[in-house]
């Protein structure tokens, strides 16, 4: 089995490629997607860190349970938001939705 | 310590599938990539030994939220969300080195810090029957508050996509 420093260095490369799309990405879409990425990196650091407890707990996995399920929501009410910025504006890119500056 | 087969394609799947998801042209195709990436995150916790958690995610993940995704791009598509996004040069440049400079400082923290971390997980995991007492035992008040979070949180999706005649 691998070491625990492998499984944290995939996580730390996962949020990294988060990070960028949520940096660079003009869709609101995609910036879901970055979102969706980073949060599962943080479910993979929680697993394994639990994995690697001695002795053997299980509440990295619960948490990991709630952050999926509040992740399923953040999803539907951030696609939501997606639709309705696209009703009113007839866009979806994310430089162009900027009504609220100034 | 001989490399693990098993963890270097997963790996590679998660993380290539990941990029991908970005990066493709369209973005069904990215959506696809997503849900491959979170199958190999799925794969992960499979070789972490936490089978219930694999299932979750793929039903959840690969089954509702990309789903969703899936109609959200069939609902705005107008050639709008197929349209790549580039970046101009500058901000894909500062983009990608925020990204590497975060990745590459929390990989080399994880590293530096290797020596003090347990190299081998014990060799008993608890028992998958030992998620259900715990979750609706000593964690379930979070689990009804989490119940109500949800139904909240799906009524006030239906409210703001509604539309009015």
């Amino acid at each position: 089995m691998p070491t625990l420093v492998s499984y944290l260095i995939v996580s730390a490369a996962l949020l990294g490629i988060g990070i960028y799309g949520l940096t660079v990405k003009r869709n609101a879409i995609r910036l879901l997607f970055s979102i969706e990425l980073i949060v599962n990196a943080a479910n993979l650091n929680f697993v394994a860190f639990t994995r690697f407890m001695n002795p053997p707990q299980v509440s990295g996995q619960v948490i990991v349970f709630y952050s999926i399920a509040a992740a399923a929501m953040e999803a539907a009410v951030g696609l939501a938001l997606i639709l309705v910025a696209f009703r009113l504006n007839s866009t979806i890119d994310v430089r162009k939705l900027n009504k609220l500056k100034g | 310590m001989a490399p693990d087969i098993t963890f270097i394609v997963l790996t590679t799947i998660t993380l290539l599938a990941a990029i991908m998801a970005l990066q493709a042209k369209e973005l069904i195709y990215g959506a696809i990539s997503l849900a491959i990436s979170f199958i190999g995150i799925a794969g992960f916790f499979v070789s972490l030994d936490a089978p219930y958690l694999a299932m979750l995610q793929i039903a959840v993940y690969v089954g509702a939220v990309v789903v969703l995704i899936l109609f959200t791009i069939m609902l705005v598509r107008r050639d709008e969300a197929d349209k790549v996004e580039h970046a101009e040069g500058g901000e894909g440049a500062a983009g990608l080195w925020i990204a590497g400079l975060l990745a590459v400082s929390i990989a080399g923290v994880a590293a530096l810090a290797g020596p003090s971390l347990p190299t081998s997980p014990p060799p008993a995991n608890l028992p998958v029957s030992q998620l259900g007492p715990v979750l609706a035992g000593s964690y379930s008040v979070p689990l009804l508050i989490l119940a109500l979070l949800l139904s909240a949180a799906l009524l006030g999706a239906l409210v703001l996509a509604k539309v009015e005649r």
